[in-house]
């Protein structure tokens, strides 16, 4: 087995070496110059002075055609070394870091949401199987599943941060924190942060949930049909004690390979949620770095996600050896 | 599943079979919500063939100086309305100047007299007043679902949105499919190197965050159009179907059908298009169904964040992407969102009903 998962990351260098090499071309065919709209930006008024970019560009190595800044972009990476950032005065790395605590902020408390709600919700609809009250919670997950997160993010900001404004329920139509954060004692500070994060990890949630549920759900019906659960219920243990003894264990496997795929997902963000609410995480950081052309930033974390993709795949198939006995790589 | 009390009645007719699409759409038919969802499917087709016989402010049909003419289908092309028009300077606004250059003429109008481009001023159809303008746009009598900041209808936009909406799903996913279709049947049949490079290609581009992917290639274009989008929407949203006709593929391979056409001396090509191809084309069918779904929730978050369909293109999420300027207008966001969520909501309610009548496992799970 460990042949096989030492195959599989060999393999997964090889994908890795060809992603960035791919991604590295294609940010740079992309039309815009970095550097015009970073001095355009900086000084409107004043014309962008041609020896200025002209210095820049030699800094920034963009004067190379992009298979040679690749390679020497590759070299410095291996080397542990990331690149300055072109529109932030700050060295990717930096600039990264800075934005991964919001967003693992968000996921994390999604994450642990949706897991302590799911299960629930997932074992009592197979307890209640068939029954009018499991079919209409099933068909409102249902349909919250299909709801896109950022209609449902503009409906509640319509809601609590444009109806409810000044009543005792407004919440803050965006950021991470009140302008006056830095003077309020810690628990306001709390308060202040659980208030902005309040809309935003519900829209991270519900999407989740719902697909976790009936994920659950699915399984649950798949082990219940067993021989060792009618077993169970002929020599009379009671009905709750078989869904969470015999059966819901036996649906772990799958949750926990689940786990594995998630972990991309904890770091990376949403682009378009972290856009709306205006939430200094990585997937703003992501969109801003597309619009401002800002390659080293961008190509940092297009390595991030990529790393982290391939390694929770291997982590889920490694997981799923480790919980299955059945399971073997040979 | 077939029914032996049908069987007794008819014996012949478990010889005859009925053909795979014929079991497919019975199992299919007998989930209600999925056949309402079929049907709005069906709707929203009508809706955006007819869009501008339903809101527009071109007549459909109009005799105009001894012609027939058909100014409406200018919503579709440009092109396609009568240069006449513009030469005779109606400036776009047809009822006036259509009585006033020719009086014998006449006209067959669209259901409402809204336009989703421009904003209705006054008198230009009788009794109707000029659309309201900056946010007192409220839905009213003759803006249903309201009017934006420049006084151009909603609902009219909403109407001609709609064909943005459907063209983005089957022409995206048509390209998506026919690109996952090959990659997975030649990795799957193959196998060998071929399947280990697919592979790996899938694996790239599944790494490859799809919205990265998605706006170089869009920023590669000079001045994308919202066929440039469907392409791009293609080509970064086949992996699934791929992953999923491989594996079909790497099933059927050995059945014994298979077998048997190979021993006849069948060509490699043939027996994949003929035999295995038509064997695993319903299970395609439903990453396709859930991937217009995505494709249609991509294609308005690309229009929201502003790079999406350039301006004439109305689009759902263009909409949403103004009422984000303007909190208080509520009917900016509602309305589009309800459609994109209702029309999220039918085709994975289709790509689900597909999905079990094709499935066999949970076909007796059904019972």
């Amino acid at each position: 087995m460990y042949q096989y998962f030492i195959r599989r990351f060999l393999l997964g260098l090889l994908t890795l070496l060809l992603i960035t090499f791919l991604v590295y071309g294609l940010i740079r065919l992309m039309p815009g110059d970095p550097l015009l709209m970073k001095l355009e930006a900086a000084s409107p008024d004043r014309p962008v002075r041609i020896e200025d970019v002209e210095r820049m560009r030699a800094i920034f190595g963009l004067n190379d055609p992009w298979y040679t800044a690749y390679w020497h972009w590759l070299g410095n990476v291996v080397r542990g070394d990331f690149g300055d950032s072109i529109s932030r005065p700050a060295r990717v790395i930096d600039v990264i870091s800075q934005r991964i605590a919001p967003t693992l902020l968000l996921e994390l408390a999604a994450l642990s949401l949706t897991y302590m709600l799911s299960i629930p919700i997932g074992l009592y609809a197979t307890a209640r199987s068939g029954k009018l009250d499991e079919r209409i919670t099933s068909t409102v997950l249902y349909m919250l599943y299909s709801l896109p997160a950022f209609v449902a993010a503009l409906f509640l900001q319509i809601f609590f941060a444009i109806k409810l404004r000044g009543t005792i329920f407004e919440l803050p139509l965006f950021g991470m924190t009140s302008d006056n954060f830095d003077r309020m004692t810690f628990l306001q500070q709390a308060w202040d942060l659980f208030q902005h994060a309040l809309l935003p990890v519900l829209c991270y949630t519900y999407g989740s949930l719902a697909y976790y549920s009936r994920f659950i759900r699915a399984n649950m019906q798949e082990v219940v049909r067993q021989d060792y659960i009618r077993t169970a219920l002929a020599k009379g243990v009671p009905r709750g004690r078989v869904l969470w003894h015999h059966a819901f264990r036996n649906t772990l496997i799958p949750l926990v390979t689940m786990i594995g795929l998630t972990l991309p997902v904890l770091l990376s963000g949403s682009i378009i949620l972290e856009q709306i609410f205006s939430w200094p995480g990585m997937g703003k950081l992501f969109f801003e770095s597309i619009r401002e052309r800002d390659y080293p930033t961008l190509m940092g974390l297009l390595l991030m996600f990529s790393v982290l993709t391939l390694l929770g795949q291997m982590l889920a198939d490694f997981l799923y050896a480790v919980v299955d006995p059945r399971v073997t790589y040979n | 599943m077939p029914d032996p009390v049908l069987n007794a009645e008819h014996p012949n007719e478990s010889e005859h079979g009925h053909g795979f699409w014929y079991e497919t759409w019975r199992q299919y038919r007998r989930h209600r919500l999925s056949l309402v969802a079929l049907v709005y499917v069906g709707l929203m087709a009508l809706v955006a063939l007819f869009s501008p016989a339903i809101a527009g402010t071109k007549p459909i049909v109009c005799k105009y100086k001894g012609h027939i003419y058909f100014p409406a289908l200018g919503y579709f092309n440009m092109r396609w309305e009568n240069p006449i028009f513009r030469t005779d300077r109606f400036r776009d606004v047809y009822p006036g100047n259509l009585k006033e250059k020719d009086p014998d003429s006449w006209a067959i109008w669209p259901l409402v007299y809204q336009d989703p481009r421009r904003r209705v001023r006054e008198g230009e159809w009788p009794d109707q007043p000029a659309n309201p303008a900056q946010d007192l746009g409220q839905p009213n009598r003759y803006n249903w679902f309201g009017t934006n900041r420049a006084g151009v209808d909603v609902f009219a936009q909403m109407v001609h949105g709609t064909r943005t909406a459907l063209l983005v799903g089957f022409v995206s996913m048509g390209i998506a499919g026919a690109i996952g279709v090959v990659v997975g049947a030649l990795a799957g049949y193959l196998g060998g190197w071929v399947d280990m490079l697919l592979s790996r290609v899938i694996e790239v581009v599944m790494c490859i965050p799809s919205l990265v992917l998605i706006l170089a290639l869009l920023a590669v274009v000079e001045r994308p159009t919202i066929w440039h989008l469907m392409a791009v929407l293609g080509i970064t949203n086949w992996t699934g179907i791929a992953r999923l006709t491989r594996g079909e593929f790497i099933r059927l391979r050995e059945a014994d059908f298979v077998t048997a056409a190979r021993a006849l001396g069948v060509t490699k090509f043939t027996i994949m298009y003929r035999h295995i191809f038509r064997n695993a084309m319903a299970p395609v069918l439903v990453p396709i169904s859930f991937g217009i779904a995505s494709a249609i929730i991509i294609e308005s978050a690309l229009s929201f964040l502003g790079f999406g369909a350039p301006p004439p293109n109305p689009s759902w999420g263009t909409l949403l992407n103004d009422g984000r300027s303007n909190m208080q207008m509520w009917w900016l966001i509602v309305f589009p969102g309800i459609a994109i969520f209702i029309t999220v909501l039918a085709y994975n309610l289709i790509g689900e009903g597909l999905q079990e009548a094709t499935d066999p496992r949970l076909r007796q799970s059904a019972h």
